[in-house]
């Protein structure tokens, strides 16, 4: 029963990789070493204020508050401390990206934007957005970095979180032990979107893994019904937004494989039938302040043949 | 002086000096009772404020995806809430009991500086309107109240939102500041005769230390608030990596200033703790040593824990395992408390009342809250938790366990001194339950919801991740807590009309604060007694009757001062008689045209503020000049046979303690600038030194040396009136402030020519800034020495009067000391180092 009231796709308390399933048994362990702490202190409390008094003289009551001043204002928090940091450090160095024996970790780019997730694999040159796909059972480091105010990279079931810093690129060393799904989640207040900006994460096998890096390798090309669309894209929506090898935008996450993606808008709508129609019409009501105008602009039948071609765009 | 008199007579002959003047003039009033209440009753609205804001936060997240509130009016509204609670209620209100407490408690009259009490409540008041008024106008902050850039920087925050929090921050602690200036040298210099330290009550220790914090901690936000202001408005680059700043170093000076500020929160708290606790449990605070020794430990502890709210920044392992264990240390500290509180009631006969009913409530909470700390503490659980609901619930249960539980307790205990009457005993126990049972339900459970991987300041979440049920609960648990808080204002409110008279002292307690009338008359008590132990009124039960009959000291009214004693900082020896002023109306109207600075600095009329700022300057200066021998200072400067002289007579004032204590603000101020110099040239990714210094070194120098010539020779000065030699005095001031106004203008002219570009390089924009605060005291350094000048010519300061001098050579020194400091940080440091 408790442990079912820990599980959730972004519980710590359901850990699929080292660091953190470090931060789960230490949450245990000192749940219950400071549970019986506050549960001693508290029963004091009580005691002492329902018993009947038995009477002290001042010698008498000095002696009784020296000795419990030492042993639970010096003794008790001493020791706690002693062997809280005696489990925390080791383990806190256990998840700093330092120099492995082998070779060096798959390096995978992620920066932060108001309110979005640029991913970038630097040596395939693979680029993708609001999702991060990892091999299993590989350490991988993120480096992570902002385009403008700072963020954080959090994905809890794996591991705690760093911030992404403008000017900086701190990196984190994370092993997903378990192929599937993962939730992150920005987890440093940016704007008024902060909530809306999730990242799916997907371990996968090595073999998918590759696999999933060479599809995305390959441009995509455009089929004949889509050709209209994609002559509105390129000048309304190409000047943000990047579709490999038709057009070029930075300012807005990269589009190439759109329709092989779990969700739009960081996470504020699921992929299924007729969310991109919905997203491009509604995304200001659905994801207020994002940084995308209004397509009021644009004609309606326009805007639902680029929807159309859009959810194409699996490669 | 020893026999009895009439205490009614007496009463009228002192309430003809001391009382407050009636109608639309009680503005005036300086009293610290009135302007503690005032404190106290502001908070209390803000704090309804604060709560109604939580409130729509808590509707918002009951369910998932619901589209209540716009997200930007919730970043709005969490920013406020957080904001009102930290600085309009909780900093204020502590400060108000204190202002209201102290003198009472140490036997004085008043505090030493009732005008600069009186400037602080109107700061508070006008600053914390400007700052909600903002939420009316649908302007407010939305950046959170940690502020962070660049998010609260002029291109992700355009408009005036982030101003109002900057600008009406800066202003309430403007008022914070002086609060806590104005308690450490009460504390320090007019204890009852006798009283050393170690006989002081445990609540002004309390005080003391978390006066000395307040001083210490808040200059380092006043700084980065200036820095950030001056960024968004003037676009000087601090912050901007591109241009070689670094939005750490805003992190560094907030949370420099952020976690002193929790302690500045629970340590007055736990001093009522303190205080109740022996009353109730009817024993003398078992380990009153160790109690100290915890107090001024935790002071020390809480500056060096700031970067444990950094933990995700990247910071080097070694300095994380540093603050890691230092954070973890203060759980020795608390500890201590925890423990001696335990003792004292273990060995004591406890009773079982409303107040007691906060303090278990206090004490279950706040320990539950210090424990989750200490687990936050531990690095890589914090990675896990650090900005979910789990920081929320851990940081309620220490602000609201360790300070609201036994603020309501407090404020229960000391009902009587404010009424007259005793609170009611029904009503009361509801409202603690409800509290106590809505709190719990709300944050108990968002220690699970954070655990469950919900971070904080999100203004929604989808259905489906395990976050619905909790939610709903907190959401619902804080309507619970709600009913409470109405019940225990109902309770307090219809107690004033239907609670029992207290009659003298009635909780038997043992400090002097109860020795007063019920409710206090303005001058507390008739005649000054002297203390003998740590629990006067133990030690001797009729000590009331005796003061209300004028048989202690300074019972003599009829020369019209407001007189109190001043004492020796150890040992509590009178040292001399502290004259105070009476109600005035400049600190109000110094409060009104810094309001309009702040109104000008809002709307971008700068030429309105620079005239409002002198304005200001004016003001205070006006006020400054009645002192001394000053006619309305001190109408009459006869002493009764056998007593010490009048401070003003003396080198021993109060105001000396004042500007010293002062200073050690301005000086963290200035230290904390001279920091973000060596933390951006050290940290800073982009911090690019220009090839040639900007700065004139040898004109700099000789600038140097002539404010080294006049300090030397008001050394000189002061030291010939120590001697009573007043002869030259007036020519020498007249010398040395137009040297000073030489000395000014010359650092003026080497400011101006140099070829700084603030807005494109952090390293000029931080010379810049420097040279400027240098330059303001440097200038302002002449200015009070030819008014001194000006007193000798009139006869207000001189061999009678020695003391302001001594005043005006701290400033010198300040200057002195800075313009060095200066020096070896901007010209011979990154020569040094080769740049």
């Amino acid at each position: 029963m408790l442990l079912a009231g820990c599980g959730g796709p972004q519980s710590t308390l359901a850990p699929d990789g080292p660091a953190a399933q470090a931060a789960a048994w230490l949450w245990w362990g000192m749940f219950v070493w400071f549970g019986l702490v506050l549960l001693l202190v508290a029963s004091l409390w009580l005691v002492a204020w329902r018993r009947r008094p038995r009477s002290y003289d001042a010698e008498q009551a000095r002696q009784v508050g020296l000795r419990w001043i030492l042993a639970g204002g010096v003794l008790l928090p001493g020791l706690s401390i002693l062997v809280l940091l005696a489990f925390g450090i080791p383990l806190g160095l256990r998840m700093l990206p330092l120099p492995l024996g082998g070779p060096p970790p798959l390096r995978i780019e992620v920066t932060g934007h108001q309110w979005w997730w640029e991913v970038r694999y630097p040596e395939t040159g693979v680029v993708t957005a609001n999702q991060l796909i990892l091999p299993v059972g590989q350490p991988v480091d993120l480096e992570l970095a902002s385009a403008d105010v700072i963020h954080a990279f959090w994905v809890p079931r794996l591991g705690g979180k760093l911030d992404m810093l403008p000017g900086r690129r701190l990196t984190m060393r994370l092993r997903a032990d378990r192929a599937g799904p993962y939730r992150g989640q920005c987890a440093e207040f940016c704007g008024s979107q902060h909530a809306h900006m999730v990242l799916a994460v997907e371990a996968l096998e090595m073999a998918d893994f590759n696999a999933w890096q060479a599809a995305r390798r390959v441009e995509p090309a455009v089929a004949r019904e889509h050709a209209a669309a994609v002559r509105a894209f390129r000048p309304y929506c190409g000047e943000c937004h990047r579709v490999a090898g038709i057009s070029d935008g930075r300012r807005a996450p990269d589009l190439s494989d759109v329709g092989a993606r779990p969700g739009l808008g960081a996470g504020t709508l699921e992929m299924e039938q007729g969310a991109m129609r919905r997203w491009l019409r509604e995304h200001q009501r659905l994801k207020p302040y994002n940084g995308m105008p209004r397509h009021d602009r644009l004609p309606e039948d326009t805007l639902d043949a680029i929807a159309a071609w859009l959810e194409t765009l699996v490669p | 002086m020893n026999d009895t008199r009439n205490p009614e007579r007496l009463h009228q002959d002192f309430e003809a000096v001391w009382g407050n003047p009636r109608g639309w003039r009680a503005l005036s009033a300086v009293n610290h009772s009135s302007i503690g209440l005032r404190f106290m009753v502001t908070g209390t609205l803000f704090f309804l404020i604060g709560g109604l804001l939580a409130m729509l936060l808590r509707v918002q997240l009951a369910r998932p995806d619901l589209p209540l509130i716009d997200p930007r009016t919730y970043s709005q509204l969490f920013t406020m809430h957080g904001s009102v609670m930290m600085f309009l209620f909780a900093v204020p209100m502590v400060e108000g009991l204190a202002v209201y407490l102290i003198p009472k408690m140490l036997g004085a009259r008043d505090l030493v500086f009732p005008r600069l009490s009186a400037f602080g409540y109107w700061c508070y008041l006008f600053g914390g309107v400007i700052l909600v008024s903002s939420l009316a106008l649908g302007l407010a902050p939305a950046g959170g109240w940690f502020m962070y850039v660049p998010l609260s920087g002029d291109a992700h925050s355009p408009g005036v939102n982030p101003d109002f929090w900057l600008l009406g921050i800066t202003f309430v602690e403007i008022s914070s500041v002086a609060g806590g200036i104005e308690l450490v040298v009460s504390i320090l210099r007019s204890r009852a005769p006798g009283m050393s330290l170690d006989r002081m009550p445990l609540f002004a220790w309390y005080i003391l230390v978390t006066g000395l914090m307040i001083v210490f901690g808040f200059p380092p936000l006043i700084l980065g608030s200036i820095l950030l202001e001056l960024e968004r408005a003037a676009g000087f680059a601090f912050f901007d990596v591109a241009r070689g700043g670094d939005p750490l170093l805003w992190q560094h000076l907030f949370w420099l200033f952020g976690h002193p500020e929790v302690y500045i929160i629970f340590l007055p708290a736990a001093g009522i703790v303190s205080t109740l606790l022996p009353v109730f449990a009817r024993r003398p605070a078992v380990g009153y040593r160790w109690l100290v020794l915890a107090v001024i430990g935790t002071g020390f502890l809480s500056f060096g824990l700031w970067v444990h709210h950094m933990f995700t920044v990247g910071i080097p392992l070694l300095g994380q395992a540093f603050f890691s264990a230092a954070s973890m240390l203060v759980a020795v500290p608390t500890g201590i408390q925890v423990f001696a509180w335990l003792a004292t009631l273990w060995t004591g006969r406890p009773l079982f009342n409303v107040p007691m009913l906060w303090l278990a409530g206090f004490l279950v909470i706040f320990v539950a809250g210090g424990l989750t700390g200490v687990m936050l503490a531990l690095v890589p659980f914090d990675w896990q938790v650090h900005d979910t609901h789990f920081v929320v619930a851990h940081m309620h249960y220490v602000l609201v366990g360790g300070m609201l539980f036994p603020l309501v307790a407090g404020l229960y205990y000391w009902l009587p001194h404010f009424s007259g009457r005793l609170p009611s005993a029904q009503l009361g126990r509801w409202g603690f339950w409800l509290t106590f049972v809505g709190f719990n339900a709300t944050f108990l459970v968002m220690h699970w919801t954070g655990l469950l991987g919900m971070p904080r300041r999100v203004y929604t979440y989808q259905a489906g991740l395990g976050w619905d049920l909790p939610n709903l609960v907190s959401s619902v648990g804080s309507f619970v807590m709600a009913m409470g808080v109405v019940m225990v204002l109902l309770d307090i409110g219809l107690h004033f009309r239907f609670g029992r008279r207290a009659g003298d002292n009635p909780w038997r307690a043992d400090s002097l604060e109860w020795a007063t009338a019920l409710p206090p008359a303005s001058y507390n008590f008739v005649s000054l007694p002297a203390c003998t132990g740590r629990h006067p009124l133990w030690e001797n039960p009729a000590l009331g009757r005796g003061i209300a009959e004028g048989r202690h000291g300074l019972s003599i009214v009829d020369h019209g001062r407001r007189e109190t004693w001043g004492s020796d900082p150890l040992t509590g020896q009178v040292r001399e008689i502290i004259h105070l002023p009476g109600n005035s109306w400049l600190p109000l109207y110094a409060a009104l045209v810094l309001t309009l600075v702040c109104l000008s600095l809002l709307n971008g009329a700068y030429a309105l503020a620079g005239v409002a700022a002198l304005a200001t300057l004016g003001i205070l200066l006006r006020w400054s000049w009645v002192n001394g021998a000053h006619p309305l200072a001190a109408p009459d400067e006869r002493t009764q046979p056998g007593d010490p002289p009048l401070h003003s007579r003396t080198f021993d004032g109060p105001g000396l303690w004042g500007m010293g204590t002062a200073l050690l603000a301005n000086g963290v101020l200035f230290f904390s600038l001279i920091f973000a110099w060596f933390y951006l040239w050290t940290v800073a990714p982009k911090w690019r030194p220009p090839a040639q210094s900007p700065l004139p070194e040898l004109p700099l120098l000789l600038d140097g040396l002539l404010l080294t010539a006049i300090v030397l020779g008001f050394h000189r000065l002061v030291r010939r009136l120590r001697r009573g030699e007043q002869r030259r005095l007036e020519a020498g001031l007249w010398t040395l402030a137009g040297l000073g106004l030489l000395q000014a203008a010359w650092l003026a002219r080497i400011l101006v020519a140099m070829p700084l570009a603030p807005a494109a390089s952090a390293h000029d924009a931080l010379i810049a800034t420097t040279l400027g605060y240098l330059l303001l005291h440097c200038a302002l350094a002449p200015l009070f020495s030819a008014l001194q000048a000006w007193r000798v010519c009139l006869g207000l300061v001189g061999e009678r009067a020695p003391y302001e001098p001594a005043v005006v050579l701290q400033w010198w020194d300040y200057c002195l000391l800075v313009f060095w400091v200066s020096y070896f940080a901007l010209v011979l440091f990154p020569r040094g180092i080769g740049a």
